[in-house]
């Protein structure tokens, strides 16, 4: 089963602030692990809220404002996907993550096609995602 | 440059209905479109927060805390990966967002994502090395990523 591990925003990351080399390095070695494992389906870092947008739809009107957004420990600073056999396996992958102190991470299920009844989806649409996810998310592997 | 489309989660997303099917046929209308375009690099919806767990790291001690979580609009309910021109464009897609999902009340994030060369220095070559490897193992068709070669052209 597929989990999304969301790494939550703090004042540093709303910053801009850049990771050590020393914690890149730490980084890299913790994906290569998730990669060697073959868990690893993708993995992305979010620039600052101020360099993003959000769009409200409300009684058919769109609203667009523009970053930053003060509430930074809602927003999110990056993410891993993650495939492994259970919400046990995910949580101890996540708590080898080398974070030190203050960092925060959620983890969430994801939907898949098996999860909704079988005629929500006509058969055309799921042989389109299936033809999608094939060519586009599979364990990144060495 | 890529971007984050981030879906905020809210009452429906949190609870236990799932889309009807003619949002099913709206939302993979939407994304054929962007996959045809070639700017549709991933996504996926997410499961209620009573089905995850949040962990904090204090001193380099992970705690963890199980779902559900109260504050709904702070949640994400699901999400896509898009690699276009600029912000603008980015929020074009984003405006052209199915009309039935959350029966036209929805509110969405857009973030730019990090790349390589953003990072300057601290950056270093081995790492630099390491994470090209990883993308360009991406790119072969065995992670997240459309190919550039294989994304179907308009």
């Amino acid at each position: 089963m597929r989990f999304m591990v969301i790494v939550k925003a703090n004042a540093e990351s709303e910053a801009g602030v850049l990771p050590s080399s020393e914690m890149i390095a730490a980084m890299g070695r913790y994906n290569d692990e998730l990669i060697a494992a073959g868990v690893m389906l993708a993995g992305e870092g979010l620039r600052p809220s101020s360099e993003g947008a959000r769009i409200k739809y409300e009684n058919g009107k769109v609203t667009v404002t523009d970053g930053p957004f003060a509430e930074t420990k809602e927003l999110i600073a990056g993410y891993w996907l993650l495939d492994v056999k259970s919400k046990e396996e995910a949580l101890e992958w996540i708590r080898r993550i080398p974070f030190t102190d203050g960092e925060e991470v959620e983890l969430r299920k994801v939907f898949e096609a098996s999860d909704f009844p079988v005629d929500a989806i006509s058969e055309e649409h799921l042989k389109k995602e299936a033809a999608w996810r094939e060519a586009t998310q599979k364990p990144i592997r060495h | 440059m890529r971007f984050m489309i981030i879906r905020k989660a809210d009452a429906e997303t949190e609870g236990a209905d799932l889309p009807t099917e003619e949002l099913f046929k709206q939302m993979g209308d939407y994304i054929e479109e962007m996959v045809k375009a070639g700017v549709m690099l991933a996504g996926d919806g997410l499961k209620p927060s009573r089905e995850g767990a949040r962990v904090k790291f204090h001193n380099g001690q992970p705690s963890v805390i199980d779902g559900p979580f109260a504050e709904t609009k702070e949640l994400v309910a699901g999400f896509n990966i898009i690699d276009v021109a600029s912000k603008e464009e980015a929020i074009a897609w984003v405006k052209k967002w199915p009309q039935l999902d959350g029966h036209g009340e929805v509110e969405i994030e857009i973030r730019p994502l990090y790349e390589a060369e953003d990072f300057g220095d601290v950056f270093t070559p081995e790492e630099r090395a390491r994470e090209e490897k990883m993308r360009a193992e991406m790119a072969a068709g065995t992670g997240n990523a459309v190919p550039e070669g294989q994304r179907p052209s308009n």
